[in-house]
């Protein structure tokens, strides 16, 4: 007992749970605010280049698919190497693609850096990789208040880098604030530092862990039923997400609501997101985790129904965009939590890198359907009414989840 | 070990926040142009202006009128004769800004905060 109270004098403040958190909170902002700002640079770059609008949306579609297939490329690495080897790598990656997307001079240069490279350097930076480490580091019954801190960091990110950017484009231009990003996203590398408290060299299991090894993990995890469920929940996750971002706009304008409010709407979404995954994180880790993730698809389903049938007004929309914003990323902790209840903490991040692998299969599919069958239809009522039918399929199959630890992930 | 809780959280988040507030309030600075600019561009009057006196300055700076945002005493205007920033000036607007890519609203917001602050510093 001397000897841990001893040690625990010895900690160098870098090292304290306190600035942990507080940086890890720091790289999920960054990671993921800088990302929400792409869509910003869209004209200023399609227009110095002359390029169509196709060539910047085929890079940034790039980007998403990159880093839903690299999240858990990145997440296996995270759980062999330590989250902050990975994270700090990831920033390198991230900050010199985005110098390549502001020299690039031809679509193919441009699509390796802001597509590939930055799509990778996402992956490896990623708030899920911060969760991994947190997970780790924090005592179990705190683990879910961390991964909500960490989502809410990421929705904070969000709501505080689009002004910022839209400012700086607007005071300089698009390549300054474009360099400005890329040094931002530096930042990742000195706030990953503390992480290293936590990274590890060795392939042994840790105590209370697995000793399965990591393609072990991996079969006996997609084996496992509640594992399948809660990939499949996740799939809807993306689904509905990325169809509201990218078509709710088109739809409000439809119904004759403005593109300032559409703008207010969506930024009512960021606002409610911090809020959300922070209150899930906490409720979390009060009980059960399936019972409130099967509740936030089921609140969906309502709430996107609701909006279809209501009369779209100024009212009914800031009611659904500031329920959908408390229910945007509210699924991330209780889904990180259930990993870590089914599996431990050895291959959460690989485990999670594959569950968001199917969230972002779901957003691809989100935002090609919306865009499809309204080509098709000539409205977005169908998509509306998938959602609607997807999260009752999601709030189903989270049910049955078994929220113990698997037999086969049993401690070492 | 003890690890923090909500008032962590609420103070990492507070922090988070001012600074944010810091670098906008610097970069919106950089952002407001001077006299001799012209273009497509956000003025912001006093709020307690009325409308027909809005609208009679911002066409008397030889400016055409392009959108009102939601707070009424901020406009997105637009012309190409140099000079127009400082015209809107002299015609009463307390600050002008370059149209910035977001929701003139929301825009709107921090170009009035600097404006005020900049009046206050004058």
């Amino acid at each position: 007992m001397k000897l841990m109270e001893n040690t625990l004098k010895q900690t160098p403040w870098y090292f304290t749970p306190v600035v942990i958190l507080f940086t890890g909170c720091l790289v999920a902002i960054v990671n993921f605010g800088v990302r929400s700002t792409f869509g910003q640079f869209t004209l200023p770059i399609s227009e110095a280049h002359g390029w169509p609008r196709e060539t910047y949306s085929l890079a940034i579609a790039l980007q998403n698919l990159l880093w839903g297939i690299g999240t858990p490329i990145a997440g296996a690495l995270a759980d062999r190497y330590g989250s902050a080897r990975v994270l700090m790598l990831g920033a390198v990656l991230y900050a010199f693609g985005i110098v390549v997307m502001n020299y690039a001079g031809t679509p193919f240069i441009f699509h390796i850096g802001g597509g590939i490279i930055v799509g990778m350097g996402i992956a490896m930076s990623s708030f899920g990789i911060v969760m991994a480490a947190l997970g780790r580091i924090v005592p179990p019954e705190k683990r879910s208040w961390a991964f909500g801190l960490a989502t809410a960091s990421g929705s904070l990110g969000q709501f505080i880098f689009s002004p910022l950017v839209g400012a700086l484009i607007a005071a300089y231009d698009w390549h300054t604030s474009l360099l400005v990003l890329a040094a931002s996203t530096l930042l990742i590398i000195p706030f990953a530092a503390p992480l290293l408290v936590q990274n590890s060299n060795t392939t042994k299991a840790g105590a209370g862990e697995t000793n399965l090894s990591m393609s072990q993990a991996i079969t006996k995890a997609f084996g496992h039923g509640s594992y399948k469920l809660l990939v499949a929940g996740f799939f809807v996750c993306g689904f509905q997400l990325a169809f509201i971002t990218v078509h709710l706009p088109p739809y409000l304008a439809e119904h004759g609501l403005t593109k300032e409010f559409a703008g207010i709407a969506m930024a009512l979404i960021g606002l409610f997101n911090v809020v959300g995954s922070y209150t899930s994180g906490i409720v979390g880790g009060r009980g059960e985790k399936r019972i409130p993730l099967s509740a936030i698809y089921l609140l969906r389903a309502v709430a996107i129904a609701g909006f279809v049938l209501l009369p779209i007004t100024q009212t009914t929309t800031l009611v659904f965009t500031a329920a959908m914003g408390f229910l945007w990323l509210s699924t991330v902790p209780l889904t990180m939590g259930l990993i870590t209840v089914m599996f431990g903490t050895r291959y959460m991040a690989t485990l999670y890198g594959f569950v968001f692998l199917s969230h972002q299969i779901g957003s691809f599919l989100g935002v090609w359907l919306g865009g499809k069958l309204y080509d098709i239809y000539g409205s977005y009522d169908i998509v509306w009414w998938m959602s609607v039918a997807l999260g009752v399929f999601a709030a189903i199959v989270n049910l049955p989840i078994v929220e113990k630890r698997a037999a086969s992930f049993a401690a070492a | 070990v003890n690890f923090p809780g909500h008032k962590f959280a609420l103070a990492a988040f507070s922090s988070i926040i001012i600074t944010w507030l810091f670098a906008m309030a610097l970069i919106m600075r950089a952002g407001a142009l001077q006299a001799g600019a012209s273009g497509t561009m956000l003025t912001v009057f006093n709020p307690n202006t009325p409308q027909d006196k809005i609208f009679a300055a911002i066409v008397n700076a030889g400016a055409k009128p392009i959108r009102e945002t939601s707070f009424g005493f901020i406009w997105v205007v637009s012309g190409d004769e140099p000079g127009l920033s400082g015209r809107l000036r002299n015609e009463g607007a307390i600050g002008n800004y370059r149209n910035l890519p977001l929701s003139p609203t929301i825009a709107g917001c921090f170009a009035f905060a600097d404006a005020k602050a900049a009046e206050a510093f004058q």
